[in-house]
């Protein structure tokens, strides 16, 4: 908890000086006729000083407790479902141009019930097909809603 | 004294007339049992929802889009407390409280009277909130139009603060996640001179982070995420079964509860008003306020209907109230009325102090369709706990990908862009990373939403004031809010002193 904390705030600090760092390349303008650049600079700046002192918090309440371990008790199964879970989405993103809707909802479903654990093949092809048919019929025919076709051409 | 509230009286007998007609009532009718369904579901609750169906909505008129999206709104509070009383799980923040007697009373056998008295204090709520709406609406639109931009400015800023300091345990990091929200609010155009910022030459940017794309990735995917994070014996729930002749209250029962529905409206009704997340505050407030004046503050916690009656009662009043500083001053409070908003916007209508003058059949007709929607979901929803229960029965390893699709395919709805897919990811990685380390996301949600209005206040009053910051300070209602929201800034700080002074006092001693 601690070092995502830290991890974080510095982020947070390093976006907030980026931010500042960008909006000064555009027009910032005067208090009485402001800028484009000037709202995010400002906010830029404020953001660094509340990560700032984020970080201080952090520091000062370290020194005081340094034997306060927060250490996280987390099943690596469950880190590895939540891996393979995003790599499932993420491949869903990339190709649902390329494979179409149809194909894309089935593969997406079928995967993501075997990472979660529906190990039968059967129940498992069964309720994704129901899935993407449903959701097919539903936003493509129903809702008339343009879906992308892929190479299968649905 | 009463002209207008006769006319008011006038408007919202139209106002029904408006949301009376067949199509309203079936959109209505549709938004309830939707919200409901997605109130019941894991992993999605009506901040996702409402943004999800907002595509639904594109040809529909805004009237009938309001009318839609306000019932999955309080059709998802009533689903929240469905899941909090049979499975001990709250669908969304507000149903905390309900899950500590409600739970308690479905163990007992009890879970139908508790169904029962959640939709029926939420309806005598709601037919209460309704005249409240009526009398205090226009009155407070017309002081609201003597808001200038300096006013709007200070009122979003307490807005913000009193948000940050009531949501999370930290108010140093939700006010992190509102300014980083306002920062990536700016990307995009430019609110006043309409210059590109921050978009380098892609063109998804150029109409800048959608909301609902944030929407559903923090909400609906980053919650997801965090379930699918946890270890596999917890994706499996026990339900309690519901028996369909229990579903009415006795006597006795509705003789206790009454007198806490009325207290939690009132409360519910006041606490909408303000700025926050009314409905948590606003259950909290109603369950510790029945304890302390039960007779038998013992039973709390062992299945009073009290503690059940009041919370959920002062939600929906609360809810219901947030519509008025949604419509009439055009600033949401919470993220559910956030994303009513940019549904607003999306339908071009701009609410503010002119808008109950000019479109009064949007207002009222909105106001009589959550009439309509409560006496919905009394009369519907209620025989079909069963389905809804059955529902819950569903594997979550089964609910939780037909979530996500709903989540992806939803999402391609709005601007049929793979961009915006990759955005739910981002943020439903984030919203992940977020619940880990503690940040929360409706400072961040209601900081993209409001952010260009609060850029266009900011800058307007210098324009006025020719770059005086005085301008905020001078006006007696733009310091009013400023000095509320130092007073907020400053008290945690107070406490956290007070807390460490009487600490050292007692370990000293």
């Amino acid at each position: 908890m601690k070092k995502g904390e830290i991890f974080s705030a510095l982020v947070l600090f390093l976006f907030g000086a980026a931010t500042v760092i960008l909006s000064s390349k555009m027009e910032i303008g005067t208090f009485r006729k402001a800028g484009t650049g000037m709202f995010p600079f400002f906010l830029g700046i404020l953001l660094m000083v509340l990560s700032g002192s984020l970080l201080l918090k952090i520091f000062f309440k370290n020194k005081k407790a340094p034997n306060d371990d927060e250490s996280e008790i987390e099943a690596p199964e469950a880190k590895k479902q939540l891996v393979l879970f995003l790599c499932a989405l993420v491949l869903t993103a990339l190709f649902f141009d390329k494979l179409g809707y149809p194909l894309t909802s089935f593969l997406l479903m079928l995967s993501l019930l075997r990472i979660l654990g529906i190990k039968q093949w059967g129940i498992n092809i069964l309720i994704s097909a129901v899935a993407a048919a449903g959701s097919y019929f539903l936003f493509v025919q129903v809702l008339n809603i343009p879906m992308p076709k892929g190479w299968i051409g649905i | 004294m009463g002209g207008w509230m006769f006319e008011s009286l006038q408007h919202l007998i139209n106002g029904f007339a408006v949301a009376g007609t067949i199509q309203n009532l079936s959109y209505c009718l549709l938004g309830a049992f939707v919200g409901t369904v997605i109130g019941v579901l894991p992993g999605i609750g009506p901040i996702a929802g409402i943004a999800l169906l907002i595509p639904a909505t594109y040809g529909l008129n805004a009237t009938s889009a309001i009318i839609m999206l306000s019932g999955i709104y309080y059709g998802a509070m009533y689903g929240g407390s469905t899941t909090s009383i049979l499975l001990n799980v709250p669908g969304e923040t507000a149903s905390v409280i309900t899950c500590i007697d409600g739970y308690r009373m479905a163990q007992k056998g009890r879970a139908g009277q508790a169904l029962a008295i959640c939709a029926i204090g939420s309806f005598i709520a709601g037919t209460i909130a309704i005249f409240g709406l009526v009398f205090l609406a226009p009155p407070l639109a017309d002081a609201a139009l003597a808001f200038g931009p300096p006013e709007f400015f200070s009122l979003m800023v307490l807005g913000f603060i009193v948000l940050s300091n009531v949501t999370g345990k930290s108010l140093l990091k939700s006010l992190m996640m509102a300014v980083f929200g306002l920062i990536i609010g700016t990307i995009g155009l430019d609110p006043v001179a309409g210059d590109a910022r921050f978009t380098y030459g892609s063109v998804s940017l150029l109409s800048g982070i959608e909301f609902v794309a944030v929407a559903i990735g923090l909400f609906g995917i980053g919650e997801i995420l965090t379930n699918v994070s946890q270890p596999s014996e917890l994706l499996d729930q026990k339900v309690i079964k519901p028996r369909l002749r229990e579903l009415y209250p006795s006597l006795q029962d509705l003789k206790k509860s009454i007198g806490a529905i009325i207290r939690g409206t009132g409360i519910g009704f006041g606490v909408g008003l303000v700025p926050g997340p009314a409905p948590v505050i606003a259950t909290y407030a109603s369950y510790m306020t029945e304890r302390k004046i039960s007779k038998h503050p013992e039973e709390f916690g062992k299945g009073a209907i009290e503690g059940v009656a009041g919370p959920e009662s002062a939600n929906n009043a609360a809810c219901q109230a947030a519509f008025i500083p949604l419509f009439v001053l055009g600033i949401p409070f919470a993220p559910p009325t956030a994303i009513l908003l940019g549904a607003l916007l999306i339908h071009g209508v701009s609410p503010g102090p002119l808008m109950i003058g000019q479109h009064p059949e949007l207002f009222w007709g909105v106001v009589a369709s959550m009439y309509i929607g409560n006496l919905i979901l009394l009369v519907l929803n209620l025989p079909l706990v069963p389905l809804f229960a059955n529902i819950l029965r569903i594997p979550k390893r089964i609910l939780l990908p037909l979530v996500i699709l709903f989540c992806i395919t939803g999402m391609f709805t709005v601007n049929n862009s793979i961009f915006d897919i990759w955005m739910i990811l981002l943020f439903g990685v984030l919203g992940f990373l977020m619940r880990k380390w503690a940040y929360e996301g409706a400072p961040l949600l209601l900081a993209l939403v409001l952010g260009p209005k609060l850029e266009t206040a900011f800058r307007q009053s210098l324009m006025i004031s020719r770059g005086d910051f005085g301008v905020f300070i001078n006006r007696p209602i733009s310091m009013v809010f400023l000095l509320a929201t130092v007073i907020f800034l400053v008290f945690p700080i107070f406490k956290a002193l007070f807390k460490k002074i009487r600490q050292g006092q007692i370990s000293g001693a």
